[in-house]
């Protein structure tokens, strides 16, 4: 079976820039994950001339690393060693056609309702209830394919979980997610060879250049280009794949400016761009992550944990406590790392794996925040964090529920992996440790959800965009990605960002 | 006159630090590690991973220090010089804080077995979240190369699986990184669905082989 592309939508790619060149467009949008991605289909669906840029190369299937450290070299900016200073905490972001839709675990959780009645209230925010993002959070699961993960794929880890859930009478649930046909190979983070997963470059760039849209992949966004108080287009470069270096200019005009480049990114170019954008000095500020809490269970039966669906399992049980347990699974080297001991005593940790399943808990850590700046060279960020002495109980509670719900699935040994802690529990009279006073450097942090760096704010004196992402200070220029939210989403934010997108599109056609 | 001999005495004692730090390693054949680090991350392989136990492979076996060369050619210059001080720091700083036992005072590679790993359990388990953090840099650089090798995944039963790839109307619009849209590696749909796959599911050809 043959397809044509046809019509004015393509993809350009690195070995196509001869020179310098310049386009033209009604929209330009700056990266191509989740949030940019819906909204470059959505107005170019609305026949809009669009314009995606991204970053990154796309990366075909053949070209996935299995290894999880060498995919990161690829993968992620930084080679995935980026941290934040203060609080030192490992996370992520992706560079790549998809952006982190690619490596993540597909995912799509709506928020509850009292998340949005938080925002609307202490954000000034009008129409931003649940029910007024439902039917755009309807139309993104609609076009995904968002749907629970089927039982033949959970395997032992993630059977296990909602085994420990069940018997503790906690709610749980598979997770909803942009996955078709998944086959359970626990690939998502190295990109899935079985193509299942509807990362945003198998499903909206693809449908977004059928609509007409023009995606230039490896153009580096330097500089929003201004005049007056109107954003009327870009300036940047071609860069190499994977080394960055720097090559061909690129200038896009536009009427309208929309960047989604993610909440690390989008700070440092509207800083670069002559503090864009600022008026209310919240660009880069009030930085939040999900910071979690992971803990290995050791069962008497084989876990076989390179089957099943990555983070297939979940429970909302304590969401309103300020967190939420799921299963998790990575590259076997990153899952082995915080096991403890040195020597034999590690290896006999490692052969353990066999048996084991890996349950996380992510914090909403809503005391804790930090900033983002523009480093002298280069776009990569500078992060500060400081996580907060009062979100410590919360990793401590999470830590304990998920203690039991290993003990309550049939876990015979628990590795908690902190510092202070025993490095082995097994049974329910270990976990008093969990109901004492603990400090935050008892627990290795790590947090891939980041958000709020360009939060929406109905007072322009108190935020950087509107609820429908339009910047307050600059004409014509607009956010639509995590860093919009005023505060923790709570649960995953990649649903929520394409939801706020979809809405923001429909704001930006009729500009 | 005295003032000479003390300058004599004080480059004498300098370059005899010097010496102590920076020379005597043996030539490395790794193309991106310099003599020292392969030196160094040779003995932390050892130490973190050593011969025997539940999994036979040492860290050396695995193949750790030529994992770690590639990778640190693979990253960008920035994270490459804050590996690179991180080898220098965990080689070196047992010249100070010596390893227990006679002879602690000597660079990490020069220690014995027993003592590095007692150096290293020191950080890992140290009060200071400073220090924990520098170890848990050093063994995830070390653990990523374990289980780079496909002996041990095999060992785990955590090799990749045989996964057919479907072609999708994606691969009809991207080339390979590198090349130009006419290097599409894909013309025609090939949609059919991989199988769902289950606890034994066939080992991806490229981790069949061991060690690699």
């Amino acid at each position: 079976m043959s397809v044509s592309w046809e019509g004015e939508g393509e993809v350009r790619v690195f070995a196509e820039y001869q020179r310098d060149f310049s386009e033209e467009a009604d929209v330009a949008v700056v990266g191509s994950g989740p949030a940019g991605a819906v909204v470059a289909y959505e107005l170019a669906a609305a026949g809009k001339k669009v314009v995606l840029l991204e970053e990154g190369p796309p990366v075909v299937p053949e070209e996935f690393v299995l290894d999880g450290s060498l995919s990161m070299t690829r993968l992620m900016r930084e080679a995935g060693l980026r941290t934040t200073s203060g609080t030192i905490m490992p996370t992520m972001q992706a560079i790549c056609l998809g952006g982190g839709s690619l490596v993540n675990s597909a995912m799509c959780v709506r928020p509850m309702d009292f998340v949005f009645d938080d925002w609307c209230t202490n954000y000034e925010l009008e129409a931003t209830s649940l029910a007024d993002l439902t039917p755009h959070f309807d139309a993104v699961a609609e076009f995904l394919g968002i749907a629970p993960t089927p039982e033949e794929v959970w395997g032992p880890r993630n059977e296990l979980f909602a085994r420990g859930c069940e018997a503790l009478g906690y709610s749980s649930e598979p997770v909803e997610r942009n996955v078709r046909g998944c086959v359970g190979s626990g690939e998502c983070f190295t990109g899935c060879r079985a193509r299942a997963k509807r990362s945003m470059d198998v499903s909206y760039v693809p449908a977004a250049i059928r609509a007409g849209a023009r995606v230039l992949t490896s153009v580096q966004v330097q500089r929003i280009r201004t005049e007056g108080r109107r954003a009327v287009g870009l300036e940047g470069q071609v860069v190499e794949p994977f080394t960055g270096k720097p090559g061909h200019r690129v200038r896009v005009d536009a009427r309208q400016v929309v960047l989604a480049a993610g909440c690390m990114a989008t700070p440092v170019l509207l800083q670069k761009s002559g503090n864009l954008a600022n008026g209310s000095g919240q660009v880069g500020e009030n930085l939040q992550f999900h910071p979690g809490v992971a803990v290995m269970g050791i069962f008497s039966e084989p876990t076989h944990p390179r089957f099943g669906a990555t983070q297939g399992y979940q429970s909302l049980q304590f969401l309103r406590d300020g967190f939420k347990m799921e299963v998790l699974w990575a590259p076997p080297g990153v899952t082995a790392v915080r096991l403890p001991g040195m020597g034999l005593d590690f290896k006999r940790h490692i052969a353990s794996m066999t048996h084991a399943a890996v349950w996380d808990a992510i914090v909403s850590g809503k005391h804790s925040k930090g900033r983002v700046r523009a480093r002298w060279r280069g776009l990569d960020p500078s992060l500060s964090y400081r996580f907060d002495s009062r979100d410590v109980p919360i990793l401590q509670h999470a830590a304990l529920e998920l203690c039991k719900v290993f003990l309550a699935a049939g876990a015979h040994t628990l590795v908690p992996g902190l510092h202070g802690v025993a490095e082995e529990l097994h049974g329910e009279e270990d976990l008093e440790v969990f109901r004492g006073e603990m400090k935050a450097g008892q627990f290795p942090l790590a947090s891939t959800h980041a958000f709020c760096t360009t939060r929406m704010h109905g007072d322009p004196r108190r935020g950087v965009v509107d609820p429908l992402g339009r910047c307050h200070d600059v004409d014509g220029l607009w956010i639509v990605d995590t860093g919009i939210f005023p505060r923790s989403s709570a649960v995953n934010p990649m649903f929520t960002a394409m939801a706020l997108s979809h809405r923001a599109a429909g704001a930006v056609a009729a500009a | 006159m005295s003032g000479w001999l003390a300058c004599a005495a004080l480059v004498a004692v300098a370059v005899w630090v010097l010496r102590r730090v920076l020379a005597g390693y043996p030539a490395s054949s790794l193309g991106t590690l310099a003599p020292r680090e392969a030196a160094f991350v040779a003995a932390a392989s050892e130490a973190m991973f050593p011969p025997g136990g539940e999994i036979p492979e040492s860290g050396i076996e695995a193949g750790i220090p030529q994992y770690i060369d590639g990778y640190l050619a693979a990253v960008p210059p920035r994270q490459r010089l804050l590996m690179r001080s991180l080898f220098f720091l965990m080689e070196h700083v047992t010249l100070f804080f010596g390893a227990p036992g006679r002879g602690g005072r000597r660079r990490f590679s020069a220690l014995s077995q027993t003592q590095r790993q007692a150096a290293l359990e020191g950080w890992r388990t140290s009060p200071s979240n400073a220090r924990r953090t520098v170890f848990m840099a050093l063994r995830s650089l070390l653990t990523m190369g374990y289980f780079g090798c496909p002996a041990v995944l095999q060992r785990l039963e955590l090799s990749p699986m045989d996964i057919p790839t479907p072609v999708i109307e994606a691969d009809l619009l991207y080339p390979p990184v590198g090349r130009a849209r006419d290097g599409v590696l894909h013309t025609e749909l090939a949609p059919d669905p991989a199988p769902v796959l289950g606890a034994d599911a066939p080992v991806h050809p490229d981790f069949r082989t061991a060690p690699r």
